[in-house]
């Protein structure tokens, strides 16, 4: 249990390595954070956090071809695993279990 | 404009210092592209900032810790298989481990030693508050009238001077704040009560208890020698006269030259082992023999004298004022002296100097109590290393020869994931835990050795709890030196291995040897080195101790009159021969100015306007007889003869130095009278050895002028062989029913003679123990290396022995390389101990060649060592049932 949990900004950053696919990598995955969910987080933070999960197994890294941008710096491409797809469907079941013990009433009370 | 628009080189060049390698290309990479949108977005202050900020942002202990953090995480886990390792090692591999320790300990408890004795050496006076400021007094002087001295030795520097130069020092040098003459030739007779002994006199100045920290147990330090009379004694002297009574406000009756009464009116403590200055009564100087009459004779060096400078004083306007000093008060005698002795003008003829305090005790130019020669320190020293270095060797060559049993280890732990510098963690790992049991095992030795290491080095130092800090200070940086040198070579070769060839067996069972040859060479050599030096020091000592001086000094007891300097020492010596000269077991009493190593006087005088000296001892008429001296030629004092008072009987050196061709018709005017011709010679005596061997027979005369050359302050007692014992007791009852109050003090003349050998002979010893271990340590490691060689050889011996080798074959198979590499060894070693011994040897005027048969017998000593350390294994192997091993192949 203990080891697949996952913070908060861990899942979100995982997430996002998920949905941009072959194009995540650091500034990308800003940006896409800041496109979607409109949060600026810092590129430190993003990277120190793909690290993270890359020791965990459920990111893994490689690096991309060279481009003229950035001085000519490779990117360092991130992929989710499967381990890494396995814990985010986890997460999102657990918290629907959870979400359907919340009593229906309350919410029928506010409709009403 | 370029330079502009990329990021500047310094902030990435911060993030390259702390970001691990792996990582930093795609770091950068993403820093430059936000750079590159802030720039174009934001201009370019704000992309520099961010980006600084950014890299900042970045030093970040997941970033910085990344790779280098998992390494030293597997490290702490492996530590616990490695003491693991290390303990099977150590357990499986015993002889070794031992040969190892014990060597390594021996190594280590003497560098302790040496390091106390060091730091003994250099504690010396430093524990005076104001040691900054005081200064001995020196004396650079021409020696001009003594012409047995060569041009070379003719500095003469010493610490004795005028008695009144102190006054002179602090009316005339004004950055003198104190200063205390400090006399402690005297001997005098102490007595309290009914105690009476012989005590060493101290005289001082009040000003010495102001100068020196010497605690003072009791009694008042600013009055304390307010008065002539009044005497400090140390606990030691209050206990033994004392008792348990307070010896404050006593009178003791003190008798040097003279008896007078003296009111004890300071207990002072005594001075510890590390001090320069020592004294057990002190009484004020003005008491001293002859106090009056040497004030004011410039020309009398006699007292040494220490000056305290007010802090912060000029020292070249110090010399300035001893120069004016000189000048006012030697000028004309120097003057004199210059021309008396043809001196030349460039040459300094006479000049005061100073020496710091702390500076006396290794000062070893000029001569003090417990001065010390700096060089012992480095002997000691090297000697230490020496040892060390050699048990380092025999860890080295050990570690290296037994490395066949950890190749597969190495191999395993290489396939496993080991990378080669956990390898040399661990070997090394290995050497500091063994360097760390010999540390306990050599801090225990260096304490169980310290009294005899005490009784070598002559020297008190005590067990304290500080010093047990220095020497377990001093093991542990010996230790971690230790296994940091010795493991270190071993650990990288043994993590080279190969793992492939090493699994493969490409590496084979034998180990070799090859690099652990020159090793064992140069530790043989090692103690090679050390095997000559003490077979010719050795002989050297045997020989001065056996060799015939010319004189017999066997069964003859030394008393002082106890006198002092006046004739009532003949009477004293007259009256003991009247009254012991019928016991059969007394042979002869004689009487004498001083006995062998008991002091000497040389007279220079003036013959014919030439400078001579020769060494003179007043005597009586027994005295000849008495030592079994031989006549060359004419005869000895005669009693009956009244002018023999005015005849000298002269040796066979001093006739030289005259040239006289028939000296019996000579006179000697030593005492330059210008009237008569001098002093007849009736004797010549054949040369005998009055000073030590380390002194040539220089020319010398004895006289019975007793106003001139001296009284006879020692009596000297020949006694039968037949128990002496009781023969000295009588003489004793005899003394005390002559003279109640003064002490019967003796010694024998031989063992008087063989003191003159003292400090040879205590380096004799300390060359021959760390000879001792060094051959200890050295064997112990060819035993080890024979061990692994004949293990190594299992098969060939028993292929051979299958063939149809002899015992004897196989014996001097295994042996003869061992052999050789002593030989070699000792080639080697030759011209070193050759030249240190040739050093040593010129100390003495008299010496034993060395030739080719000492080499050759330390060379045959130290092959027999070698071969019998080696025999064991080669036996053991050559015994072994060639069925045992060659069946498992």
């Amino acid at each position: 249990m203990n080891k697949s949990y996952l913070g908060e900004f861990e899942e979100l950053i995982l997430t996002i390595v998920g949905i941009l696919q072959e194009e995540a990598y650091g500034n990308a995955i800003v940006t896409e954070i800041k496109h979607r969910v409109d949060r600026d987080v810092n590129l430190s933070a993003v990277h120190v956090t793909l690290y993270r999960l890359e020791d965990k197994g459920y990111v893994k890294s490689s690096m991309g071809g060279a481009t003229n941008s950035r001085g000519g710096r490779r990117k360092r491409i991130f992929t989710i695993t499967n381990a890494g797809i396995a814990v985010l469907r986890a997460m999102k079941e657990s918290r629907t279990e959870l979400w359907k013990l919340i009593p229906q009433l309350k919410i029928s009370y506010g409709q009403g | 404009m370029n330079n502009n628009t990329t990021p500047s080189a310094s902030v990435l060049r911060l993030l390259r210092w702390f970001c691990p390698e792996a990582l930093y290309e795609s770091i950068e990479g993403d820093l430059r592209e936000q750079f590159e949108i802030d720039l174009s977005v934001r201009g370019k202050g704000y992309a520099k900032r961010r980006l600084l900020w950014n890299v900042l942002r970045f030093f970040h202990p997941e970033i910085v810790l990344r790779n280098r953090f998992s390494i030293t995480l597997i490290n702490t886990i492996m530590i616990g298989n490695y003491v693991k390792v290390t303990w099977r090692n150590i357990q499986k591999r015993k002889v070794y481990s031992i040969i190892n320790a014990v060597g390594l300990s021996i190594g280590i408890a003497f560098c302790m030693l040496i390091f106390l004795f060091i730091r003994d050496e250099q504690s010396f006076d430093q524990f005076h508050t104001n040691k900054n400021n005081i200064y001995r007094i020196d004396v650079h002087e021409y020696a001009y009238w003594d012409v047995n001295v060569e041009e070379k030795d003719r500095n003469d520097s010493h610490a004795y001077m005028q008695l009144g130069l102190k006054q002179v020092l602090k009316e005339e040098a004004p950055m003198v704040e104190y200063a205390t003459r400090y006399s402690n030739s005297f001997k005098g007779i102490v007595k309290y009560d009914d105690k009476v002994f012989t005590e060493d006199l101290t005289y001082v100045d009040a000003d010495f208890f102001n100068m020196f920290s010497f605690k003072l147990i009791s009694g008042n330090r600013e009055k304390l020698f307010a008065t002539n009379s009044e005497v400090a004694i140390t606990e030691g002297v209050a206990h033994k006269y004392f008792g348990d009574e307070n010896p404050i406000g006593k009178t003791m009756q003190i008798d040097s030259e003279g008896e007078k009464s003296f009111l004890v009116s300071g207990i002072i403590e005594t001075p510890p082992s590390n001090s320069s200055i020592n004294f057990k009564i002190l009484l004020p100087i003005e008491n001293r023999p002859y106090y009056e009459k040497q004030l004011d004779r410039w020309g009398s060096f006699s007292t040494p004298t220490f000056v305290q400078l007010k802090a912060g004083s000029d020292l070249t306007a110090f010399n300035y004022n001893l120069e004016k000093i000189t000048e006012k008060h030697m000028g004309d005698r120097l003057k004199n002296r210059r021309k008396e002795g043809n001196v030349p003008d460039n040459i300094d003829i006479f000049h005061y100097g100073y020496t710091a305090l702390p500076d006396i005790h290794l000062k070893k130019e000029i001569d003090w109590e417990k001065v010390s020669d700096p060089q012992y320190s480095f002997i000691l020293g090297g000697i230490a290393l020496l040892i060390l270095l050699i048990a380092c060797i025999n860890y080295i060559s050990l570690a290296l020869t037994s490395s066949a049993s950890r190749r597969k280890e190495v191999g395993v732990r290489k396939v496993l994931g080991a990378f080669r510098k956990q390898l040399i963690f661990q070997f090394g790992f290995e050497s500091l835990v063994l360097a760390c049991i010999s540390l306990i095992i050599g801090f225990g030795l260096a304490i169980l050795f310290l009294p005899f290491f005490n009784e070598f080095t002559d020297k008190a130092i005590p067990i304290s709890n500080e010093n047990l800090l220095i020497l377990l200070g001093s093991g542990v940086m010996i230790t971690l030196l230790v296994g940091l040198l010795a493991g270190s070579y071993p650990s990288l070769v043994l993590s080279g291995f190969k793992p492939v060839l090493v699994l493969k067996n490409s590496y084979g069972t034998k180990v070799n040897t090859a690099f652990t040859k020159p090793l064992v060479v140069l530790q043989f050599a090692l103690s090679a080195f050390l095997i000559i030096s003490s077979v010719i020091m050795y002989k050297q000592m045997y020989f001065i101790t056996t060799k015939n001086l010319g004189y017999n000094s066997d069964q003859v007891l030394v008393i002082p009159t106890q006198t002092g300097w006046n004739n009532e020492a003949e009477k004293v010596v007259a009256r003991f021969r009247t009254r012991m000269q019928h016991d059969g077991d007394v042979v002869a009493v004689s009487g004498t100015s001083s006995s062998f190593n008991r002091g000497w006087s040389k007279n220079g005088y003036k013959i014919d306007g030439i400078n001579r000296s020769a060494f003179v001892y007043a005597v009586d008429p027994y005295y000849v007889p008495l030592l079994n001296l031989e006549l060359e030629s004419g005869r000895n004092f005669d009693v009956n003869i009244p002018s023999d008072t005015n005849a000298v009987v002269v040796n066979e050196a001093l006739v030289k130095d005259m040239g006289w061709t028939d000296p019996l018709n000579e006179y000697l005017n030593y005492n330059e009278d210008s009237v008569g011709p001098g002093a007849r010679v009736i004797g010549v005596l054949k040369d005998y050895h009055y000073r030590s061997l380390e002194a040539p027979i220089d020319p010398m005369f004895l006289s019975m002028d007793k106003e001139f050359v001296g009284h006879l302050a020692t009596m000297l007692v020949k006694v039968s062989s037949r128990n002496i014992p009781e023969t000295i007791e009588k003489l004793t009852k005899a003394w005390i029913a002559l003279y109640p109050d003064k002490p019967f003090d003796y010694t024998f003349m031989d063992q008087d003679v063989a003191r003159q050998y003292e400090s040879h002979q205590r380096w004799m010893s300390i060359v021959g123990l760390s000879t001792g271990f060094a051959i200890l340590i050295s064997c112990l490691g060819l035993f080890g290396l024979a061990g692994i060689n004949a293990v190594n050889r299992t098969k060939e011996i028993g292929i051979r022995k299958v063939m149809g080798a002899e015992l004897s074959n196989i014996f001097v198979l295994m042996n003869k390389q061992f052999i050789w590499l002593s030989i070699i060894a000792f080639i080697i070693a030759i011209p070193f101990s050759w030249y240190v011994m040739r050093q040593w040897l010129t100390k003495f005027e008299f010496r034993i060649d060395m030739d080719w048969t000492l080499l050759a017998g330390s060379i045959l000593c130290g092959v027999v060592i070698a071969l019998l350390t080696v025999s064991y294994h080669s036996l053991k192997a050559a015994h072994t049932n060639p069925a045992e091993t060659l069946k498992y192949e």
